[in-house]
């Protein structure tokens, strides 16, 4: 109780902030968003259902319980995917222990394969299970791995422009946000090649507020060079549900811990 | 009839003459409108099930027609694996992302495509195979090692003896490629390394032979026509006499082509090749009436009676000529291939109208020259010593009616032979052998496929009967897609396949943590499943639907074959399909065949039976109209030797020289068949002219050897020659073109003026019988 009045506080203390007649700066609007987007509560849980299609108008679905505990606000994060769909990789888990400005820890079991399997995490853009999401969308790009500008604001968003600090191994040249002015939700993010074309966007298509936090329910991202999309819906968004930091360990892969993922 | 309205125009040579030249201003209109079609592709109708079968396929696996540029290092010991060629092999990746046409993110290179490989703490690790240039060494060979180890590049992007890499361009459209390839041959001359760089492919063969074929069209054509001008010259020596035929034939082509351009056809690759065939037949009409004119012109000293006469000789054996030459084109109309119908339909109407033009062209042109012009012109028989061609033929009228028998068993084992031979032809194409084996393309051809598995691309298509299966994911149906791609590379058929069982496999054994021994199919559909999610975890999940479905109920196996020969892709299908019997799979599955290796094939089957067909259909067209033209069947008969003969010999030595059958050899049979039998036509017409007025045979072959003899002689001469420098043009289809009108002329002159006089010594009282009156006369 005493946690949500503090964080209360904290949201009316920031935005007393423009109100006292000063936009915010560059750095603040990244900071809150990325805690906005990424660090609601101390913990949450989710079920999301991946629908992905591709040019040809396939789909394929993918239904998975996602956890997450944040071990250090806007800090160290750990997360459980735990899958239910499609029925063969049912009970297969991913979890990763992410490290801001460091290669996370990630690793992959699959009961069918009786594995648990480290997967070394060097890169960040890799397919996130072969959606058009990449690993660090659903987890978060680290705000210092780009510089960030304020390329324009309207009544509704700061329109920020964000180039890559180092462009290795990178799809992408620039890519811009767009931070909704009021609740800090990063709504919409177009990518851009060398070349300046447009390759790829992401959509918050439904937000909703979940226990006071602006919440995205339904997300869809577009990868226009290959006409393929897919869609990430939420249901069930909780947080701080209690999670405990000791369950986001190699030895639950195996054995999952049921209360919350069921 | 008609040859009254011949007569008749005579009187009106200006008007005959505007009337060409306005009909040639308007076809040359036409022109600017042409649409040049280089697909072979388009050999088969647009719905053909191949075709369709085959774009159906590429657009549900997302499969492109490719580029191949291979790089080659021979100088360095670690051949193209040391930093100075990577990098330069990254930066022409990035360069080539820019063409325009390029699908750049399906381009196949070591930066763009996603390894999965062991890394610390017993971690398998989704790293792009070259995710920036090595700086050292080891970073090099270790690319080098990883490509090898991974079913997707061993083989294809690099090569087994690590000396050549290749980086594999999609394009948007196979008619981009010749563009597309020059423009990556510019970005190439910027690396000016110890790399060698070839650019090969089915597509850009093909689109370059599109190119290059119409330069060489603006080439040969005028080439020809200059050598053949420069002949007739040489034997009618009146500048102004020999212009004649020369126009004919020009304005032959242009209305012909104006006509197919104005009619909304595009000028494909068989189409480039009218003006080619057309030239030789409205220059052969001409030469006869030239020849006919210089010979008779000292007897008559009046170009008027001259013509006159010449005319009333030649109406007949010249209508005939241009209808059996107009039947064996014509006849290909019936052929299964699209521009094949086309092609022929627009050779016949140029017979025809190469026909009128010289009917009428010709005289008029003559009349409207001075008489005086004429004055010490043609052949003046008693005070000029015997020319080469009169000793000549001297030689063969003694041989063909004094030995007579000798010719006639020469002949029959001429053909003997010749049936042997056309035994052993062996069908067989391939685009890129169309070019001249110094030719870059196949030069490129030869040296990757000699480093690669083969740059010739084929796609086997498996599709389960039960949709709901997920047939591709039950472990038994890929341990049987397996089994079959092990049978197609034991057979040293195919280089390389490549399918989802192999991907399954790489990504078990690396999960397991890269011990070989777990290179198989693991055991479980969930196995599987989860090996495959894993994979899409990588950077290019979508490499995995070029290889299968979504629901996993179709399949694709790639295969590289390092021959694009016709013959060899026969033998693959042949080889999979007898596998796929002998060993029924798992789960009942149908499955069928793409690529554009396998289409040739197709439209080649297609090609070589339609050709048969028509060849024999055009044959007995031809025999009946030999039937109609001497009402006798004897003489028909007789007709039909010469060409039957030179048919024969021409494909025997396809046989014995092991030249394969192939496209232009097709389609020069109907040609070979329209001229072939040219030559008999005048020779029996003009022989039963002559003998109703002599009355001897012997009288009779001694006329037929002067006049008739020669126009036949210079006839055969002039397009023989005229057509040699064909041979040393760098398209391989247009040498074929040169060699047979070489063969054409050379053994249908000597067929005919052989032969058929042996024939008629041997029997002269049943030959020249004719059916009404003819017994008293005998």
């Amino acid at each position: 109780m005493l946690k949500k009045i503090t964080g209360f506080g904290l949201a009316v203390l920031l935005a007393g902030v423009p109100l006292a007649g000063a936009e915010p700066t560059v750095d603040e609007i990244i900071t809150k968003a990325n805690s906005v987007a990424y660090y609601a509560g101390d913990d949450g849980l989710a079920d999301v259902t991946m629908t992905i299609t591709d040019a040809q108008g396939r789909e394929r679905v993918r239904e998975f319980r996602i956890l997450r505990y944040d071990v250090a606000d806007q800090g160290e994060q750990k997360f459980f995917v735990y899958f239910h769909k499609p029925a063969d990789v049912a009970k297969m888990t991913y979890m990763v222990w992410k490290h801001p400005g460091a290669d996370d820890d990630r690793w992959l079991y699959l009961p069918a394969l009786d594995l648990v399997k480290r997967i070394a995490a060097s890169d960040k853009r890799s397919s996130f299970v072969g959606s058009h999401f990449v690993y660090e969308d659903v987890s978060g790009r680290n705000i210092d791995d780009d510089v960030h500008t304020l390329e324009a604001t309207d009544d509704t968003y700061y329109k920020m422009k964000n180039i890559p600090k180092d462009p290795k191994g990178l799809e992408f040249a620039y890519y811009f946000i767009w931070i909704d002015k009021t609740t800090f939700l990063p709504m919409k993010a177009e990518y851009y090649d060398e070349r300046g074309e447009m390759i790829r966007t992401i959509t918050a298509l439904e937000t909703a507020e979940v226990q006071g936090h602006p919440t995205v329910l339904k997300s869809e991202v577009k990868d226009l060079q290959r006409n393929g999309r897919t869609l990430m819906e939420f249901s069930g968004v909780r947080y701080d549900v209690g999670l405990k930091d000791d369950i986001f360990a190699e030895r639950y892969l195996r054995r999952a811990p049921v209360q919350w993922i069921r | 009839m008609l040859k009254k309205f011949v007569l008749y125009t005579l009187n009106h040579p200006k008007s005959v003459i505007i009337a060409s030249v306005l009909l040639t201003v308007l076809a040359a209109a036409q022109f600017p409108r042409i649409k040049v079609d280089t697909d072979p592709e388009n050999m088969l109708p647009s719905d053909a099930p191949v075709r369709v079968f085959h774009h159906a396929t590429k657009a549900e696996f997302a499969l492109y027609d490719f580029i191949v540029l291979g790089v080659v290092n021979e100088r360095d010991p670690d051949g193209v694996f040391n930093p100075a060629t990577l990098t330069t092999v990254y930066q022409l990746t990035n360069d080539i992302k820019n063409i325009e046409g390029v699908i750049a993110h399906e381009i196949i290179a070591p930066s763009t495509k996603d390894n999965i490989e062991q890394a610390d703490l017993g971690s398998v690790r989704f790293q792009w195979l070259m995710e920036s240039p090595p700086r050292t060494r080891q970073e090099a060979l270790k690319i080098r090692d990883e490509a090898q180890d991974h079913p997707m590049f061993r083989g294809s992007v690099v090569s087994e003896d690590g000396k050549a890499l290749a980086i594999y361009i999609p394009i948007e459209k196979k008619d981009l490629s010749y563009e597309v390839a020059q423009a990556v041959r510019e970005l190439i001359k910027k690396y000016p390394g110890d790399e060698e760089f070839h650019i090969t492919g089915l597509p850009v063969a093909e689109d370059q032979f599109g190119v290059e074929m119409f330069k060489q069209m603006a080439i040969s054509a005028p080439l020809a026509g200059l050598i053949i001008f420069l002949l007739m010259l040489f034997f009618f020596r009146s500048a102004k006499l020999v212009a004649a035929p020369m126009i004919v034939a020009v304005l032959t082509v242009i209305i012909t082509m104006g006509l197919l351009i104005g009619c909304g056809y595009p000028v494909h690759i068989m189409s480039s090749m009218i003006p080619i065939f057309l030239m030789p037949i409205a220059v052969l009409d001409s030469v006869h009436i030239l020849s006919e004119f210089f010979d008779k012109y000292q007897q008559f000293k009046d170009r008027r009676e001259t013509i006159v006469f010449v005319l009333e000789e030649l109406f007949t054996p010249m209508l005939f000529t241009s209808l059996t030459s107009a039947a064996g084109f014509f006849s290909l109309s019936f052929s299964p291939i699209p521009p094949v119908q086309v092609f022929g339909v627009f050779v016949a109407i140029g017979i025809g109208l190469a026909w009128v033009l010289t009917m009428l062209l010709i005289p008029a042109y003559i009349m409207l020259l001075k008489e005086e012009g004429f004055a010490g012109f043609g052949h003046v028989e008693a005070d000029e010593k015997p020319h080469m061609i009169d000793k000549t033929l001297a030689v063969v009228r003694d041989a063909s009616t004094g030995a007579y028998k000798t010719v006639i068993i020469l002949t029959l084992v001429v053909i003997a032979a010749s049936v042997y031979g056309i035994s052993r032809i062996q069908v067989n194409d391939n685009p890129v052998r169309w070019f001249n084996p110094g030719h870059p393309i196949r030069v490129a051809d030869r040296i990757l496929n000699a480093h690669f598995s083969g740059t010739y691309e084929a796609y086997l298509v498996m599709e389960a009967a039960d949709k709901e299966g997920e047939a591709f994911l039950q472990p038994e149906m890929l341990r049987y897609v397996e089994g079959l791609q092990a049978a197609l590379i034991d057979s040293k058929l195919v280089g390389k396949t490549m399918s989802l069982a192999d991907i399954v496999k790489k990504v078990y054994y690396e999960l397991l943590g890269g011990d070989k021994a777990n290179n198989k199919i693991p055991g479980t559909k969930a196995a599987v499943a989860q090996s495959l999610i894993s994979f899409e975890s990588s950077h290019k999940p979508d490499d995995l639907w070029h290889l299968t479905t979504p629901d996993y109920h179709k399949a694709v196996i790639w295969l590289q074959l390092k021959s694009g020969d016709n013959k060899d892709m026969s033998k693959v299908v042949a080889l999979a399909e007898d596998y796929m019997r002998r060993n029924p799979p798992p789960l009942a599955v149908s499955h069928d065949w793409a690529g554009l290796t396998y289409i040739n094939v197709i439209w080649q089957n297609n090609m070589v039976m339609g050709m048969l067909k028509n060849f024999l259909g055009s044959f007995v067209i031809v025999f009946g109209m030999m039937l109609v033209l001497f009402r006798s069947p004897l003489k028909a008969i007789v007709s039909m030797v010469p060409l039957t003969v030179t048919i024969l010999f021409i494909y025997s030595l396809l046989g014995f020289f092991g030249k394969d059958y192939d496209m232009p050899v097709a389609v020069l049979s109907a040609l070979t068949l329209g001229l072939s039998i040219d030559f008999a036509i005048h020779f029996i017409q003009r022989a039963a002219e002559i003998q109703q007025a002599e009355g001897d045979w012997m009288r009779t072959a001694s006329a037929m050897f002067r006049g008739p003899g020669r126009a036949i002689v210079r006839n055969a001469l002039v397009i023989a020659i005229g057509f040699l420098p064909l041979l040393a043009a760098p398209l391989i289809p247009y040498k074929t073109v040169g060699f047979f009108m070489f063969m054409i002329m050379a053994v249908s002159s000597v067929a005919t003026l052989l032969i058929i006089p042996s024939i008629i010594s041997a029997l002269p009282q049943k030959f020249f019988q004719t059916k009404k009156g003819g017994d008293h006369h005998a």
